[in-house]
Order: structure tokens, then sequence, then C-alpha cells
């Protein structure tokens, strides 16, 4: 039985060493105003922190706010997710990414990049329909 | 959101059973969206369920309720048990979305795999989180944890009643500026199993808890007499003591058959019940109920009678 | 009709307003400042008059200290220039260092790589995470490296860490090796102001809140004893106003930080003649010109004031609110980047006319990485048209006695008195920070300012108005470290610390650890010491978050 009454969950959460979190603030203001429940984490998660942290609160989506140069290390999460069984969970990436650099995230298999100025309701919508898309979350083989 | 990805069959409730923290996570989000599969899996472990002790942490935003969880986690792995946490946080009552931040304050915790945290939204249905709340007690009981806490935002009376899913109830409070015994309002000394003073190093302490032990002994002598611990939960200090009284609670109770999931249900059940028959009571228009309140309103019929037949009437009532 | 008003300028004033209405055709509609305070289209005597001069104004270096710290201010000696450079590797480093000097900056300030920010040595973090927002810098030869051919024990010096103040332990190692006397150094422990690291941006947060405060005394009593040139505060308004607070708000919550680090110090027996003349502070500049300008000589006649009253400082040195400040990265945009550089000349002009000593202009690629040699440059000469071309320092406070500045100033000072109050209520910064009410109001302000930029109340020209569609124009190329570089550095740091003398490092770990649990040991002393027996800088953070305790979250969701 489908229950899509329920409210999407969204992790936000930060990796890397930057440690502002303005923008990660008030994007969970976004969503939580837009009905969405979301799992606030502090910066400076470890990969295999994230990991946990999806598979615990079994969220729909993973958002990760990087500022400084911290999206470089979201390929590591990637296969971290694969290697965990949720190669099929959606993860969104919004903060500062230099142009040149998208192609990198969106090759790891992000589903989503924002940068600085995207529209609140494109977010908000972008992340809504990512979070029913549905995922496993056990890999196959397990 | 589709789930359907996995069902609860035999090989899912055998891993479940054997603590594998993915299927756990999954079987609390169906038992949370209440679904055909939450119950499914609900009615399996059934027979699993009993052997963890529950413990409750409420207390006012503010007192370091969400530290303080941590740090008596951290006192329990220390003794070697495996600890099962569900922070529960309200959800707007406009959006009806949530910001769940407890897991800001245990991120010492993440890693162990000895400690499984979930963060649960309120969903504007705290009569009905109170289920729920116990209902994912249930399945991590099952699922082997040793501890499980409960941890709420005590702010009113709902809050209160989340925190009977549990055996041992803690109330925290913080020594305030001026009078911020705001926790010591009527109820809460009434749920409290043992009051922690957070925040111990502050001045006013020392004072608050001399406070309390007054307002906690006063009266005829109870079972159990609530003890009033200091704590610093940034520094750990006065957790381990926190941690012997609720084994020392727990120990009580136990003898008293007051603790397990039967215990729990029917705590469940009077409080849900009461709701129930509150509700209908205040809002019947029923003509044999307006009756006996207008004879008591004449000096007719005396409160204690009346409360008797409206219980009566309360049952038939639409 | 105002009692300075003849009648005939009633008359006008009248006439003037009238004439503006049918103009505006009935539509002009109220403006606010970021701090909330109203705007209207024209001030007069009405508003503020000269009869008020001597209470509010005064002359520069005098009570109530409105128009500057100093009697000449920037006519008698230009503001520094202080860019923050930092580049990768401190080879690197130091060629682009060179070339700052060779254009102007006449102060060292070395943006470190976040690894150290965060207290890790290079060898502790994924690579890819390595030297593109700074350099990075773990012990004595490194820093040796970045300063080749520098005489920096002659120049003004930035350390910019906090807890442990590892980076001005190696300078102090380094000038000793170099054969300066280490007392002689002259410059500011930037940003060691660890309250504000627990409130926002939290990237120098390491230590335990109680750990910081320890660190921060000790150094204070360090440096006050055997640093006559150093300023071991530097308290931090930048990372508050970036997190969303208003200038106002921002202002008030600096104030009170520093009125708690003087109440430790004198808890700790200091007198506050003592160390008062040692507190700088360090603020971002946005581009609300008029509002900045008044926020700047709002808090310094409060300031002036305050450590006067609360604390009867009699030195004069200690009444001198003096500050360095950074134009905004937060108002930058990455649409159209070229439009930053005209934003951070308007930042600029805030910052010197509102009479800071010191300016870091940000490069115009800001938004995205640290500076191209391009932007740097480009930086650097804002600020010289700005005092060549411009003439910016030929006048002290220039915009004093306007109208509007001076009901604008009389304005935020009340405001910002009034957040000042609400911290004292709360019992002090310090316990409004542990209880997160700080961390709340910015919050609030926060989303209340991206509210107005998201509903188009707040234009932000490229952003929500004036868009072009992004070209490769705009695409500005990035300075990402030569990776080769990196990795031969981390190599080098691996290296180093297996050639050392095991046990002597293992006897000065030890005694660090000591020294981190015996407050009658002064810990930076410790740390000194640490940092010339070869101990790294993550090595040191590491050892004093075991025993000092671990810096946990204070923020509340």
């Amino acid at each position: 039985m489908d229950d899509r009454s329920s409210p999407p969950k969204v992790l936000m959460t930060k990796i890397g060493l930057d440690g502002h979190d303005r923008g990660s603030r008030i994007v969970a203001t976004y969503l939580r105003d837009a009905g969405m429940e979301v799992v606030y984490t502090g910066p400076w998660q470890e990969i295999d922190s994230v990991v946990t942290l999806a598979i615990e609160e079994d969220v729909d989506v993973i958002g990760i706010s990087s500022l400084a140069t911290d999206h470089l290390v979201v390929p590591r999460l990637m296969k971290a997710l694969v290697k965990a069984g949720l190669d099929t969970m959606p993860v969104v990436v919004g903060g500062i990414i230099p142009d040149g650099e998208e192609a990198v995230l969106y090759d790891a298999g992000v589903a989503k990049v924002f940068h600085p100025g995207a529209d609140r309701d494109q977010i908000v919508n972008d992340i809504g329909s990512l979070a029913n898309s549905g995922h496993s979350i056990l890999a196959p083989s397990q | 959101m589709a789930r359907s990805a996995h069902k609860p069959d035999d090989a899912w409730i055998e891993r479940l059973l054997k603590g594998e923290r993915s299927v756990l996570a999954r079987s609390i989000t169906w038992i949370e969206n209440q679904t055909a599969d939450g119950a499914t899996v609900l009615g399996a472990i059934q027979k699993n369920v009993g052997s963890a002790v529950v413990v409750g942490f409420t207390g006012p935003p503010g007192a370091g309720k969400s530290t303080l969880v941590s740090a008596y986690v951290r006192e329990l792995r220390s003794r070697d048990k495996t600890v099962g946490v569900v922070a529960v946080d309200p959800s707007s009552p406009f959006s009806g979305g949530a910001i769940l931040g407890d897991r800001i304050r245990m991120g010492e915790h993440t890693n162990d795999s000895g400690v499984f945290v979930r963060s649960v939204a309120s969903r504007g249905h705290l009569g009905g989180l109170s289920l729920t709340a116990a209902r994912i007690v249930d399945v991590m009981d099952a699922s082997g944890f040793d501890v499980i806490v409960v941890e709420t935002v005590g702010a009113g009376q709902s809050e209160y009643e989340v925190a009977e899913v549990a055996d041992t109830k803690v109330v925290i409070s913080t020594p305030g500026y001026g009078d911020d015994i705001q926790a010591v309002k009527a109820g809460i000394l009434e749920i409290a199993d043992i009051m922690v003073v957070n925040k111990a190093d502050m001045p006013q302490a020392d004072q608050t808890v001399s406070q309390l032990n007054s307002m906690l002994h006063m009266g005829p002598a109870k079972e159990w007499a609530t003890p009033v611990i200091k704590t610093t939960a940034t520094t750990g200090e006065g957790v381990g003591e926190l941690a012997d009284a609720v084994d020392e609670h727990g120990a009580a109770v136990h003898d008293a058959h007051k603790a397990g999931p039967v215990a729990r249900t029917r705590r469940l059940i009077a409080s849900m019940a009461s709701d129930r028959i509150r509700k209908r009571i205040a809002q019947s228009s029923d003509d044999a109920l307006n009756q006996i309140c207008e004879s008591v309103a004449r000096g007719e019929l005396d409160f204690d009678t009346a409360v008797d037949q409206a219980i009566k009437l309360g049952g038939d009532m639409e | 009709m105002a009692k300075h008003e003849s009648e005939s300028t009633s008359g006008k004033r009248a006439i003037w307003e009238q004439e503006f209405e049918k103009q505006t055709g009935g539509g002009d509609e109220s403006r606010f400042n970021r701090s909330g305070i109203e705007i209207k289209p024209l001030y007069t005597p009405d508003d503020w008059s000269t009869e008020q001069y001597d209470n509010s104004l005064g002359y520069p270096g005098q009570m109530p200290m409105t128009r500057g710290i100093y009697p000449s201010m920037h006519r008698g000696r230009s503001w520094t220039q202080t860019q923050l450079v930092g580049l990768s590797t401190p080879e690197q480093y130091n060629k682009r260092l060179r070339e700052m000097i060779d254009a102007g900056v006449s102060a060292i300030s070395i943006a470190s790589c976040n690894s150290f920010l965060r207290g890790h040595d290079a060898d502790e973090v994924p690579p890819e995470l390595l030297g593109t927002c700074g350099t990075i810098i773990n012990n004595v030869e490194n820093l040796d490296a970045a300063f080749k051919d520098v005489p920096f024990e002659n120049m003004t010096l930035s350390a910019g860490d906090p807890t442990p103040f590892t980076q001005l332990a190696f300078m102090i190692a380094l000038a000793k090796r170099r054969g300066a006397d280490p007392s002689q150094l002259r410059g500011t422990s930037n940003q060691s102001d660890y309250i504000s690291h627990y409130v926002a941006n939290h990237m120098f947060f390491r230590l335990s809140l109680p750990g910081s405060r320890r660190m921060l005394l000790d150094h204070i009593a360090y440096t006050n004893e055997h640093m006559p040139f150093w300023n071991p505060v530097s308290v931090v308004g930048q990372h508050i106003q970036q997190a969303g607070a208003t200038p106002a708000e921002t202002m008030g919550m600096t104030i009170s930080s520093a009125l708690q680090y003087a109440e430790d110090c004198i808890e700790r027996g200091l007198d506050p003649d003592s160390f008062l003349p040692r507190f700088t502070f360090f603020f971002d500049v946005s581009i609300s010109l008029f509002e900045e300008i008044a926020k700047f000589r709002a808090g310094r006649r409060l300031w002036a004031r305050l450590v006067q009253k609360r604390f009867g400082a009699k030195d004069p040195r200690s009444l001198r609110f003096k500050f360095h400040a950074q134009t905004s990265g937060a108002d930058l945009t990455r649409q159209q980047p070229m439009n930053n550089i005209a934003r951070v000349a308007i930042q600029a002009i805030a910052g010197v006319m509102g009479g800071l000593q010191s300016l870091h202009t940000d490069g115009y690629d800001e938004a995205l990485s640290s500076p191209t040699q391009d932007a740097a440059r480009i930086a650097v000469s804002t600020q010289n048209i700005l005092r060549e071309e411009a003439g910016l320092a030929d006048v002290i406070d220039p915009l004093g006695g306007s109208y509007y500045m001076e009901t604008l100033t009389d304005q935020m000072e009340e405001l910002i008195l009034d957040v000042i109050h609400r911290i004292d209520d709360a019992g002090g910064m310090y316990a409004a920070v542990e209880s997160g009410m700080v961390q709340r109001m910015i919050g609030d302000s926060a989303f209340a300012h991206q509210q107005k930029i998201d509903n188009g109340e707040q234009t932000i020209v490229g952003v929500n108005a004036y868009q072009s569609p992004e070209n490769e124009d705009d695409r500005v190329s990035l300075a990402r470290p030569d990776r080769e570089l990196i990795d031969a550095h981390v190599a080098r740091l691996r290296t180093y610390k297996t050639n050392r003398d095991q046990s002597a490092v293992r006897r000065a770990l030890d005694d660090l650890a000591r020294a981190g649990n015996d407050t009658d040991i002064n810990i930076f002393k410790a740390v000194i010491d640490a940092a010339e027996a070869g101990i790294t800088h993550g090595e040191i953070c590491a050892c004093l978050r075991q025993e000092m305790g671990d810096g946990r979250p204070l923020v509340a969701a």
C-alpha cells in the first residue's frame, strides 16, 4: 500500500570542511513550510555518518549543502551510498558549485544541482518530486 | 511515496529480529505511516517484545534535553548496553512539515553500531503519536535493543502522554533566571519518576534542587520516592547517577509488574480512553447528560455521583 | 514650525512637501534599511541640527569618538591594506604574497586552507579539499617557505587562528630562527573571538566553550606580558552579519561579546586599561552604504561610552574602537560576476567613511573560489583608486554633520543598545549563546532577508532582476590548486613527521597534554613550546581537543 499521505522526509546535511550553514537552514525552512520533514544535521559529517543517517532515518532524499569546495567530496558519498545498497537514493547538492564542475556531480549520480539564487519554489518542487520516486533500502544482492 | 520495494515476509522478519538496521529502519517507516505492511510487522513480532527497558525524557525547550540524552546514551554504552532512541519533534501546525534537529546533539553516536536513532515528527496527532511511538518502541524492542530512549519536548500535557510510553519517566528542568520552575507546573511532578536539574553548574542549581525536593515529597509517601538529580550534560557530570536511578526505578516497576509492553499498552489505552470520554462528555448534547449537569448546577446532585453517572452514559452516548 | 526655522523656511518646506507628493503621484512607498529603520526621502535640521555637534560628534580622537578614534585618521596615515591572501602550498602563497606587496598591500594576513581552520593537518583530510580556499601551513617549515624573502617580522601581521593560536606560535618560532625578537612582532590574533564561531560560520570551532575561554584568557595574559605590540583580541562581527543578522544586531552582538571578554579578563584579575587597548574588532561591510557608515559611527561611540561606564577605563587608548573590515562576500553574486567589482568598491567606501583602520576588498569571483590573480589585483587597485583618485582619505568623517547621517547614526545606536540590553538580560553573551537565543535571532533575520529577496522586495541585480542569459563571458576561470603540488606537499609532510625524533615528539605532546589539564600553566605558552619542538598544527589541535574538550554544536535547528 502506498502511503502518499505521509510527508516526504529529507536529510539536510553538510560534508567536507566548510561550516557555514545559513543556506542550509533557509532551505530546511522552505522544505518544512512546504510540509516536508527535514532531518537536520550540523556540518562536517563524515561520509559514513551520512550513509548511516540516510538508512536509520529512512529518508526519501539527501540534500547536501556545499560551500567552498566540499562538492568535490560528493563523488565519494555517491560511491558509499551504492556500497550500502542505497544506489537509488536521490541526492541533490546546493550551494557554490562552479559551472565547470557541475558535470562531475551529475556524472557521479547526483540528481540535481542548485546554484545560489535558485528559485525557492523550484527547489521545493524538485525535491518533492524526487521524494516521490521511491527507492529501495537494501541492495538487490542483500 | 512508493515504498513497495520491500515486503515484510518471513525472511524480512527474521532479519528484523536479528537487528539488521536497514530492515528495522524501513519497518519503522511502515509503522510510522500506519500501513498494512506495518501492521503485518507488528503482528509478527509481538511475541518478541518485552525485554527492553524503556526510558522517557521530557522537558521544556532549552533544558539541554538532547545533550543530556546523548550523554546518557554514552553512559549506557560504557555499561555495554545497546540503545535505540526515538526523538520526537513537533510538526508545524501550519504546513504539517517539521525540522527534526535532535541529531545535531547526538553526533557522537551516529557511527556506533550499538546505537540506533530515529527522528519522528508529531504530525499533529499527539494522541495518535503515543500509539505510533509505542509501536516504534515495540519494534526496536523486538530487534534486540537493551534500552530504548524516547525523547520529547514537554511543553504541554500531550507531550507528557508520549512519555507514558516509557517505564521510567525522566523530567528535565534547569535552574532559571527567576522563576523558571515552569517544569513544575501541576502534572509534571505527578509523572516524573526521576527529576533532573540540568546545567547544574549554574548558581541557582542547588536552590532549584531543594525546591523540587520539598514539592515532590509533600504529602503522603508514595511507593517510589522520586529523586532529584543534578547533571551537567555538557561534561557528563551526574549522568552516572542518573543511569543508576533509572536502573533502580526499573527494578522497582519490574517487580511491581508495571513495566513491559502489556503495562505500556494499558497506560496508553487508559490515556486514549480518558481522551475519548472527555471529548464525548464535553461535546455531547445528549439529554440525559444535560439533566445530570443541570442537577449538579442546582445543587441537587453531588459531583462524585454525577461523574459516575456520566461515565456510564459516556459508553452509550454519541 | 520648528524653532530653528524662519517663517520663510517653513513655507519652503511646505512647498517642497506638496511638490514631492505631486511629482511622486502620491505613490512614494515606505523604505526600510536592513536594520529595519525607515528611510525618509529628505533629512533637514528638523531631524538633526548642529546644536548637537558637541554632544553627538565632537572631534576625532576625543569623546564621544563618533568622528574617529585618532585625531588625524586616514589623512595622517592611510588605512592598512590588509588583503587576505591564500593559495594552496606555501611556495605558491609566497609568490602571490610578493606580488601583492608589490601592488601595495602593506600587511600580511594569511587565508588558510579550510583543513587548517578545522584543526587538521594536510594528511588528515581528503586531498580534493586541500588548498582550494587558502594556504596549507602545518608547521614552522611551511611558514618559512611561505615567508621566503619576506621580512615578515617588520610588517603588520594578522595571524588567523584562534584556539589554539598555532599560526602565531609558528610565527614566533620562525622569528627566533631568523634571529628576530618575537616580542617585537606587531599584529593581531585575527578572529580570536571564539564565541562568534559558536554562533555562526563555525570554522574555527574546535575546543569546548570552557576550553576556548581558558585558551583566550591565557593568550591575552601571555601577550600582555611578552608581546607589547600584539593585539590578542579580535572580536568578530563578520560571521554574525554573514549568517544573516542585521547590521544593528551585528554591532550589538559583537559589542556584547567584547563586553563578555572584558568581564572575563577582569575576573582573571587583569586591569581594564591593560587589556582594553589591545581589543580590536573585525566586521563585514555590506553594500547598504549609509547604514554601514552609521553602524560603525554608532558602534564606535557606544563602545567608548560603555567601557568607560562599565569598566572605569581611564587610558584614552582603552576607548578606541579599532577595527578591520572586509567587504561582504554575502552581497556578491555568481550571476554577472563583473558587477561585483562595483559592489566591492561601494562596500569599501562605506568602510573607509565609517572610520576603519584596515580593509580587505574581495575579488569579484569571491562567490566561487579564492581569487584569481586578476581578481586579486583589481581588489587592491580598488583601494588605491579610492585613496589616490577619489580622495577618500583627504577628509576625516566626511559625512559628519549630514542631517541624514547623524539621524541614522542616532537611530542605529538605539537599536544596537537595545540588542546589548537584551543580551545583558539573558545573562551576558556567553549565556545568551549557550541558550541559543542569539542564534535564533540571527536565523530569524536571515530568513526575513531571504523572503524579501524571494518575493522581489529586495532587488539583487542579475539575480532576481536585470537578469541576462548566462554565457561564456560570465564563466570566471577558477583558481584550482595544482594537484601535483598538493600531493607533493602532503608527501613532504608525511616525511617530516616520520623523520622527527619520535621520543622528543612524544615528550612535547605529553607536556602539551599536561598543560591542557593544569590551569596553572599558561596554555598558549605551552602551544608555543610545542610549535618550537616541531609539533604540527593538527597534532596540537588533536591533543588539546582531547584534553580541553572537543567543540560541540550549540546551534539549535
